[in-house]
Formats: C-alpha cells, structure tokens, sequence
C-alpha cells in the first residue's frame, strides 16, 4: 500500500510487498534515464541492467546523436556492461541479469536480448508499434515461431521471461511528451502521417492517489 | 569481379503468403439473366455491405461457362437433388443459356434458410449450394488466373495490398539489377577476409547510395563477432555483419556533422569504450568507406547486399535504419528475419504495422552451387 503506482501489472498480484517495491525501484532508475533521453532530444527510454540486486550498467536511446537507428537503450546498456568496467565482465554475465526498460523491448532489441541470453525483462509501456515481447511478435518465445493453435508454448533455450506494465504510465507519458513535439530529425516515413504517433493506448494517467493505512 | 550470373527474386511478403491459400465458404446460386438485378437487390438487403467482407476482387456473376469444372458439377447435381429447389422443371433445358451464377454471400453472413425464404419466391429454381471462394485480393494477374481456374472467376486490380506495388517493385528491380552481382561479389570477398582473419563468421554486406541511378558504395562490413571476444559464447552480437553496415554509415554521418559544427568537433576526440565495431576492419572495409555528400537521415533509402539473410536483430536494424532496398543471397531458412516463408515467418522486410517498409529481392546464381562457398551454420543468426 505504500508504494506510489497507479496501476499494478497482473504479474504484481501474487508478489509481496517487498518484492513489488524491488521492482518499482529499479524501473524508476530506467525512468531516470529516460527522462536524461528526453533532456537530450532522444526518444525517451531508459534501462538498467540489474545484477545480484545492483544496477550494472545503464543506457537510454541514443539514435539522434549518433545517427544510427539501433543506439536503443539496451544496445547501449550492454555496451557499457560488457567494456567499461575493469576488470571487464564476461559477456555470460548477462544470463545471470535482469532488465528493467520503461518501453517493452522492440523487435530487433529482443533479439539481441536474446542473443545474448538475458534471464527476464521487466517493462513499463507496451510497444504495439515495434514490440518484440508481445506487442508485435514473440521473439522472447521460440524466436518468435508461431507454434499453431496449441496455447502452451514449448520453452526453448534462450527463451526468456517477460512482465509488462511496471510504471507504464510515467513511461508513455515521456514519450508524449517528445512525439507532441516530434523528431524534427526525422523525415515523414513513407505512410500517412498519423501513423507516425506511437499508438501506445493508455489509460488517462490518474493522479496517484496517496492511500492511507 | 564474378562472372556468374543469377536472377533476382522478389522475396514475399507476410500477407502475401497468408493470403495465397486462404480460402471462405460462399453461397453461389443460379439466376436467370433477367432477374439478376431483382436477386441481387435482395441478397444486398439480407446482406448489408456482404457482410463486412471485401469482394471486390471476386466477379459477382459468372457465366456457367467460366466456371471451373468442380463447380459446375456441383450446381448440376444440386439442380437435380437439392432439396431447396422448390420449383424443379425437367432439367432438360441447355445448361447456362441465359443464365448467370450469382455470389450471393459468405456462409457466416446468411443462413441458408433465411436465403431460400427470400429467394424462393422470385427464383423459379433455386439451387443454393456452397463453394470455396479466395478470401483475399490476388497479388499478381498469375495468382488471379489460377484462382479463376480453381475457385471463381477473380480480378487482378493491378495493385498489391499485401506487399510492394508491382509497377515500383519492377522498376527498382531494374534499377539494380546490373549491379547486383558486383556488389554482393565485394561482400562475399569482406566476409572471407574476415573469416580467415578469424574475426567473424563469413557474412557480409555492403551498403550502395544511389543517387540518379547510380550506385555508390557508402560502406563495407563484414561479421565481427569475435573481435576481442570470448569464444565460448554466441560472440558480439552487436557486432553481425549488418550492424557494422549501418554503424560505419553512421560515423560517416557524424563526421559530417562534426566537421560543420565547430562547437561538436571535440566530442569524437575521445570516444569512450564500447561493444560496436563501427569503425572499418581491414584492407577493403577500409578502401570502401566512403561517407555520403549528402547530409542523410539515418541509412534512409540506401541499398544493403547480404552475403546471408540477416538475422532478426539485424533484420530489424535495417528497417529501423529505412533502407529501401534489401537484396541477400543465401536464405537462413531457421534464423533469418527478412523472409515470411522461412521457418520465422517474420517477413521483416515488409510488415504494415512497422513504420517503413523496403523491397527485398534474393540473388540467385544460376547453376548447381547455390549456396557456394560461403555457406555457413544453418543455426548461425548472420
Ligand atoms: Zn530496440
Ligand atoms: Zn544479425
């Protein structure tokens, strides 16, 4: 009851207390770096890499700046883990790591997720638009094989955990923020332009209601 | 460079292959030609806007004649048997004089019964059967006219929902075409040196500008993965050989940037340590690194020749990146995510929901040795 989230994800039902706050710190510091991704005209998402209860490295979208479209921020997390530190982390670190990243994951970013064998993802946003842990494919199941009309899907290597929903309302809120505005870097992709706005749907951000006991 | 030759083949879309073989279940009837206006004034009201389908592509009356043989057979035996006709005259009258076939509604749309009622009073016979019908508009006049022999008589409207328009995709197909084998020859020769150097699988891409129909190359990449890298892993990821493609495009631009800002100049002083290998590797990465003169956003309609079909990751990145066109040579049938026929499906390449779409193309060398000798892992994410 004490921690300040609008909504819960399913997930958060069966955790205590304790545990959910766990989460909620850790996607706030991915919000920190959204909001640093922001400040800087970057498309606003942030992760942290979380180790052993610490954060082990830290990214945000970098695209604009660097000219190139795959700066996502958990390219640029990884990219500090596994070079920065001295003596310098085995790329298997990532196996024993959690993710915490305020949009889900977009296809391309599952798949270097994936690739590189991290154990679960914790994210705020949906990500109907690129998503490649749900929103548009699977890729974090089966690389994203459609498996017929069979529910239970068959957990193979590399395949990993996914939950959603953790702060998304102050995750989508930064990326309105920045597409009100636009990407003046951007020019208008091929189709109309309404397709241009993220199609994030979320519900009117309610004001957090502090709740007593 | 070579001198083999090959062909370029329009890779398919998702939709379209979804759509090659779905199929929905139809109610057709027999209608003597003076009444067609009055029947079909009926179905529209029994069905309003055919039920939210698209039709449009499927003929709404068809001569006898023009129907395929199963169809026919099957309205002949319902003629006879059915017990919806209600009105049977001796069935001796010539099969299809001054008759037409009308599509009257998806079987989900109507019941059979509630048809008949409607029907029965103005149709003399009535024969109500079902027929598979194609569900979407064909992609191409070939895939019309099969359909046409198959099911029921379909139109070809000479534009493609479901993937790239024909008449676009032809001309760039043309634009490229002579050149195609120069290029993907000048990555399979980086993606060799960087096999036998050791620092990467034997995967390669090279990146073309065009500019008023010429192609230039921007940059030359080939697989990195083991770089300064731990064997016993899947290798730098970050660093297949299409990612390189679009990092080294991308310092090209940055130092473009940096160049004309005085006030920017310092950042690429010291750039701080990282996973990309964004910079040339070796002999010909080197030769080739051209930035382009104009000031680009991104790799936006730049061209990409594939040693291998790259991989989901990759796959995405070139998207993300808006190139415009994607040619590969051996298709990763287990990890490629270009292709919507491969054991993925993702068809990357070209997927309405995501906001850029190219065209892709695979080059195929004529003769035995597809794959030559740059075949790799089936499991390799190239
Ligand atoms: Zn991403
Ligand atoms: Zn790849």
């Amino acid at each position: 009851m004490t921690s300040p989230v609008v909504t819960w994800p399913e997930d958060a039902a069966s955790m205590s207390e304790g545990e959910r706050d766990v989460h909620v710190r850790f996607m706030r510091e991915a919000l920190v770096m959204a909001e640093l991704a922001l400040k800087t005209n970057e498309v606003p998402v942030g992760c942290v890499f979380v180790h052993d209860g610490k954060v082990i490295g830290r990214g945000m979208n970098a695209t604009n700046a660097s000219h190139n479209g795959t700066r996502h921020a958990e390219f640029i997390a990884i990219s500090e883990i596994l070079s920065s530190s001295t003596p310098k982390h085995h790329p298997s670190i990532l196996q024993k790591c959690d993710l915490y990243v305020t949009i889900e994951p977009c296809i391309m970013c599952a798949s270097l997720l994936r690739q590189f064998g991290v154990r679960k993802v914790w994210f705020g946003g949906g990500n109907e638009r690129f998503g490649g842990t749900g929103g548009v494919l699977d890729i974090h199941l089966s690389n994203g094989r459609e498996l017929g009309d069979k529910g239970e899907q068959r957990r193979i290597e590399s395949d990993y955990e996914v939950s959603g929903g953790w702060l998304r309302e102050e995750a989508i809120v930064f990326l309105r923020r920045f597409y009100v505005s636009g990407n003046e870097k951007a020019p208008e992709p091929k189709k109309e332009k309404k397709e241009r706005v993220l199609k994030l749907d979320v519900e009117p951000v309610v004001k957090r209601a502090k709740v007593d006991g | 460079m070579q001198t083999t030759r090959g062909k370029l083949h329009p890779l398919k879309t998702a939709l379209e292959i979804r759509s090659c073989d779905k199929l929905v279940d139809f109610y057709i009837t027999v209608v003597p030609v003076k009444q067609s206006n009055t029947v079909l004034k009926i179905v529209r009201q029994a069905i309003p806007n055919d039920g939210g389908l698209d039709i449009q592509h499927l003929r709404r009356f068809a001569k006898l004649a023009d129907l395929p043989p199963e169809v026919r057979a099957t309205i002949a035996a319902a003629r006879h048997v059915s017990p919806t006709i209600t009105n049977t005259d001796t069935g001796e009258e010539e099969e299809g004089v001054g008759e037409r076939v009308l599509l009257v509604g998806s079987i989900n749309a109507s019941t059979k019964d509630t048809l008949t009622e409607l029907l029965a009073p103005v149709l003399e016979t009535l024969a109500l059967v079902v027929i598979q019908v194609p569900f979407l508009t064909p992609t191409s006049q070939e895939q019309a006219t099969r359909w046409t022999a198959r099911f029921w008589p379909t139109v070809y409207k000479k534009s493609n929902l479901f993937g790239p328009h024909p008449s676009l995709a032809n001309r760039a197909m043309e634009s490229i075409a002579g050149e195609v084998e120069n290029w993907l020859g000048l990555a399979e020769e980086v993606a060799a040196d960087a096999h036998e150097e050791g620092r990467g699988e034997r995967v390669g891409v090279v990146v073309v500008e065009r500019i008023e129909g010429v192609g230039r190359v921007l940059a030359v990449a080939a697989d990195a993965r083991w770089l300064d890298w731990p064997r016993e892993t899947n290798g730098n990821v970050s660093a297949h050989a299409a990612m390189r493609g679009v990092g080294i495009v991308a310092v090209g631009l940055k130092a473009k940037e940096n160049l004309k800002s005085d006030t920017l100049s310092a950042s690429s002083a010291s750039l701080p340590a990282s996973i990309f290998r964004d910079e040339p590797i070796g002999e010909t990465e080197r030769a080739y690194f051209q930035p382009s003169d104009k000031k680009g956003y991104l790799c936006h309609e730049l061209e990409i020749y594939c040693t291998h079909e790259p991989c989901v990751m990759c796959a995405m990145a070139i998207v993300h990146s808006r190139f415009g066109k994607l040619v590969f040579r051996r298709k990763m049938q287990r990890t490629g995510g270009v292709c919507a026929d491969g054991e993925l499906g993702h068809g990357l390449f070209w997927r309405k929901e995501l906001n850029w779409t190219m065209l892709g193309w695979q080059w195929c060398p004529d003769g035995e040795d597809k794959d030559g000798e740059g075949a790799v892992d089936v499991n390799l994410n190239a």
